[in-house]
This record gives structure tokens, C-alpha cells and sequence, in this order.
């Protein structure tokens, strides 16, 4: 066994609503922590784009950074790396494993048609880190709310962590009612909701911490108990010494989607 | 409604505009089985991850002269300019649809989770011209040849055509060795295509080869006598023919 798998830990994965490189330019806080979740000294991060299909802007945040701060590489399935690697050499040497946002619903048909979910998976169980936000981060529960085919609906995720999962539940506020449906409804099991910012880690399958970029966010833990919904608010812990910078607003072109989009639902 | 036209495929083995800039004779010959002044042509770029520069290319290259439009799998939620809503009705329509390179198995995947294989197999009983390169080549066959992620592998296609291929199969030599051991082994018999050659499929059945290069060429693989056989297939330059050094 190599010091780097005796360094690894539990099973761990932290769910973000949003944030993190892709989202907050100016504010490391969120990927400071997902450093801070492995001992090993110089931490291999390998990033997964597959839910955006690749896109170089993406690739390129990634690398800004993470760059400086880990061995960081990305793996694409949709260029070529011209590495006779397998992918399976690939992800199970790396510590960190960080998954990206996107269409969720391509996501776990692309993982699957390449047979990375069960790699993934086997890597969890090693005790690589996996992380992600938004599509990166419902695909490890039971399953969630997805815009993959354009309008709001229910999917199924790998099942890793037991519950469901909605993300962007201030950004994007739409989501919250059509999840909480499918709460009720007993379509998805109860589950957790997070603001853009927060995080949920998990050891196992048991949540132990609910951290934030940004104050003023929340999590929310809701349960179907008979016909009735029960709400649990949750206070996350706020990273970083920087408020400043943790309430600048959301980027731009992400503005201007959310009004559009509400300009949309009001029509 | 029906386009009065067979089902036809043209698998490039590489080619188009997004392999050949300033070449547009794969293009153009395909454009031309659509028997329209106007041509409707949409993109399909799943191979890719709908990278939007290839979509940007696309358009440059044929909206002058076609209806063009794209389809997006992974911006469903936006308005960028795919095509919105019914994504069916609006493929059925089409008289031809044009599918971009990238990672096959990427592609299958996802068109597999939206429908798009059942829908794409539709259109081309119907005789929408479906026509692509590399990976919206290798798509149509039973079985292909991919080097994606490490060696050669055989990945099974929506199997429209009861046939393998290998593309690039001058560019890359190791598939070429590969794809032979592979038909030795057991894999359907098939075609092979280099850059700049594509194989035009009538129904299921190979109608002829054209090429966009003069060298251009592409084969017949099969297993006969408990040997493979490469059998060279007559290709038509459609270039210049001064220019057609093809093998007689």
C-alpha cells in the first residue's frame, strides 16, 4: 500500500447547491475546503466535466484554481487525451475527485456508457474525496430535480448517499416546489435543499458538517411524515474570514439566465 | 409525410468541414442526396459535449445555403439557439441530419437517455439523409471500432447498418491492425474508411464510395478461409478528375 492510500480516510463526499470555482470566482472558501478534506501533502484533484460536455471555460476556472494549490488534471469523455491510460488508472490514483455542473440526466448515461460510475463509486469506497455542485453533486444521492430536459422533473441519482437532493434553492427558487412535490408525493425520498454556497459533507452515508462560501445561506433538511412535509432549517459554519467577498453578487451571464428565466415563468 | 427518398447513410471516415476546411466536396455530395434547392440540415454535436465552436463552424459552413439548425443535449435549459421543445418533430423534418465527431461512446449514452436512437432510426426510415464523421460515423453500424480511452475497443451502434466500421484508418494505424484482429475475432464483417473517404449506404446495403482526396480509400473487412481480408473498394474522386490517382 502506497503512503498516499494509507493517508486516505471514511468515505467522504461534499454536496454543493452551487459554488466553488465555477460559480464564484473571487471566493476560494468552498475549494480551500475540499483541500482541507485530504492529509495527503501535495492532494490530486482530478476534474470531471462531463455534465456541461466539457466546456473549455470550465476546464480553464478549474486549472485557475486549483492549479497552485493541488496536482490537477481534468478528464474529458468528449476529446481526445491521447493517453493509452485506462480510465480506471486515472481516477482510482487521484485523492480528490470534483464533478461539475450540467445536465445530470447526460451525466449518469455518459458515466454509465463508459463505466465510470462503478469506478467512481470503488473510488468513494477507497477514500477519494468526491465533490461537486449542482449536477455534480445530486448525482451521489437517491436522486433530485434536474432541468436536463429542459423543464423541471424528477431524476434518479447513483444512490450513494441515502435522500434526495435540490440545489440552487436561492438562485434558481423555482426548483424548491417541484422537489418538495416529489417529497410528498413520496416520488423522491426526503432529502436536503442548498442555497448556492453550501455544502453538506458526508463520512459514509451519515451528513457530520454544513459549511458556506457565503453568509446568510441555508440548507434544508425536509421529510414526508404522513401526508404533512417536516422542515428543518440548517445553519450552516461560514468559511473563510472574507464576508466581502462571500456577498459579492452572482456572476453576470448567471444573472441574466435567472431573470430571463423568471422573465419566462411570468409570461 | 414522406421525403420520397430511401433510407441513406453516408458514414465519412473522416472529412467534412470539420476536418477539411476549404474542401467541401464530402459536404457537398451530401447535400446533393437531398435533391433540394434549399436543403434542411440540422447539427448534431453530442460527440463533442456540443462544444460551441464546432457549432459555430457549422453554421459558417452551410447557412448560407441550407435551413440550418442544431440540436443541444446538454443546454436543454437555455435558449442559445438549439432547437427548443419537440426535438422529434423537428429531426422527422429535416432532410438531412449531420452528426459531429468526438467520443462515440460519449454520444451513444446520451442520445440513448434522451430517445435520440429511436428517433434517429425513425428519421431514416422516413429518408431523412443521415451522414456524420468519426463518432457520427461509427454510430450507425452494429459494431465500431474506438480508441477513445486506451486501446481499440469494439462498442456496439444503434445497428441501422448490420454492418462494423473503422475510420481514420489511414490516420491511425494501430485501429487498423486492431480492427482486423477484432473482425478475426469474431466481430461483423464491415468497412473500413479513411480521412476523406465516406461510404454511402442505400438502405443497408453499401451503394458506392466517394472521396473527397485523390488517395482517398476504403475496404471491405472479412474473415474468409480463417484469414481477415482487406478487399479495396473502388472509390469516386469527386474532385477534379485530372486529378483521380485512384487504384484502378
Amino acid at each position: 500500500m502506497t503512503v498516499r492510500e494509507q493517508l486516505r480516510g471514511d468515505p467522504q463526499i461534499l454536496a454543493m447547491g452551487g459554488g466553488g470555482f465555477t460559480m464564484e470566482l473571487d471566493n476560494p472558501a468552498l475549494d480551500d475546503f475540499v483541500l482541507s478534506l485530504v492529509r495527503v501533502p501535495e492532494p490530486r484533484i482530478l476534474f470531471l466535466p462531463t455534465a456541461s460536455g466539457d466546456p473549455t471555460a470550465q476546464i480553464t476556472a478549474f486549472y485557475a484554481r486549483y492549479a497552485r494549490r493541488a496536482s490537477a488534471t481534468h478528464l474529458s469523455l468528449f476529446r481526445r487525451h491521447g493517453s493509452a491510460r485506462s480510465l480506471a488508472d486515472i481516477v482510482l490514483e487521484q485523492d480528490v475527485i470534483y464533478v461539475g455542473g450540467g445536465s445530470l440526466r447526460n451525466l449518469l448515461a455518459i458515466w454509465r456508457a463508459h463505466e465510470l460510475d462503478q469506478l467512481l463509486i470503488e473510488a468513494w469506497r477507497r477514500g477519494i474525496v468526491l465533490a461537486g455542485l449542482s449536477a455534480g453533486a445530486m448525482c451521489w444521492f437517491a436522486g433530485g430535480v434536474t432541468r436536463s430536459g429542459g423543464p423541471l422533473e424528477v431524476i434518479r441519482g447513483l444512490g450513494l448517499l441515502p435522500g434526495s437532493f435540490s440545489v440552487h434553492a436561492d438562485g434558481e427558487p423555482e426548483r424548491l416546489p417541484v422537489w418538495l412535490a416529489a417529497v410528498r408525493s413520496g416520488e423522491l425520498p426526503g432529502g436536503w435543499a442548498a442555497d448556492d454556497g453550501v455544502g453538506l459533507l458526508f463520512h459514509g452515508t451519515r451528513m457530520t458538517r454544513v459549511v458556506s462560501s457565503r453568509p446568510g445561506t441555508a440548507a434544508l433538511r425536509v421529510d414526508a411524515v404522513g401526508e404533512e412535509l417536516v422542515r428543518h432549517r440548517i445553519e450552516p459554519e461560514l468559511l473563510g474570514s472574507s464576508p466581502s467577498l462571500a456577498a459579492r453578487p452572482v456572476p453576470d451571464d448567471v444573472r441574466e439566465l435567472r431573470e430571463l428565466r423568471a422573465a419566462m415563468r411570468l409570461r | 409525410m414522406t421525403t420520397g427518398r430511401p433510407p441513406q447513410i453516408v458514414a465519412f471516415g473522416g472529412g467534412g468541414f470539420s476536418m477539411e476546411a476549404g474542401n467541401p466536396l464530402l459536404d457537398d455530395y451530401v447535400l446533393s442526396l437531398a435533391e433540394r434547392e434549399r436543403p434542411k440540415v440540422c447539427f448534431v454535436p453530442t460527440a463533442s459535449g456540443d462544444a460551441d465552436h464546432y457549432v459555430v463552424r457549422f453554421y459558417r459552413t452551410f447557412s448560407t445555403r441550407c435551413e440550418t439548425s442544431h440540436v443541444s443535449l446538454f443546454r436543454r435549459d437555455r435558449g442559445d439557439g438549439a432547437v427548443e421543445g419537440d426535438l422529434e418533430a423537428h429531426l422527422l423534418q429535416q432532410d438531412i441530419v449531420y452528426v459531429g465527431g468526438g467520443s462515440v461512446v460519449s454520444l451513444l449514452g446520451a442520445w440513448r437517455a434522451h430517445g435520440l436512437d429511436r428517433v434517429l432510426r425513425a428519421a431514416w426510415r422516413r429518408g431523412v439523409v443521415l451522414c456524420g464523421l468519426s463518432a457520427g460515423s461509427l454510430c450507425w453500424f452494429q459494431e465500431a471500432v474506438t480508441a477513445f480511452h486506451g486501446a481499440p475497443t469494439v462498442v456496439r451502434g444503434l445497428g441501422l447498418l448490420p454492418h462494423s466500421n473503422c475510420v481514420h484508418y489511414d490516420g491511425e494505424p494501430e485501429r487498423r491492425e486492431e480492427y482486423r484482429r477484432f473482425v478475426g475475432d469474431g466481430v461483423t464483417a464491415g468497412y473500413a474508411a479513411d480521412d476523406g473517404a465516406a461510404l454511402h449506404f442505400v438502405g443497408r446495403a453499401l451503394h458506392r464510395v466517394v472521396s473527397s482526396r485523390p488517395r482517398a480509400r476504403a475496404f471491405r473487412v472479412e474473415p474468409r478461409d480463417g484469414d481477415v481480408v482487406e478487399e479495396p473498394l473502388p472509390v469516386s474522386y469527386l474532385g477534379d478528375p485530372r486529378l483521380d490517382l485512384a487504384v484502378a
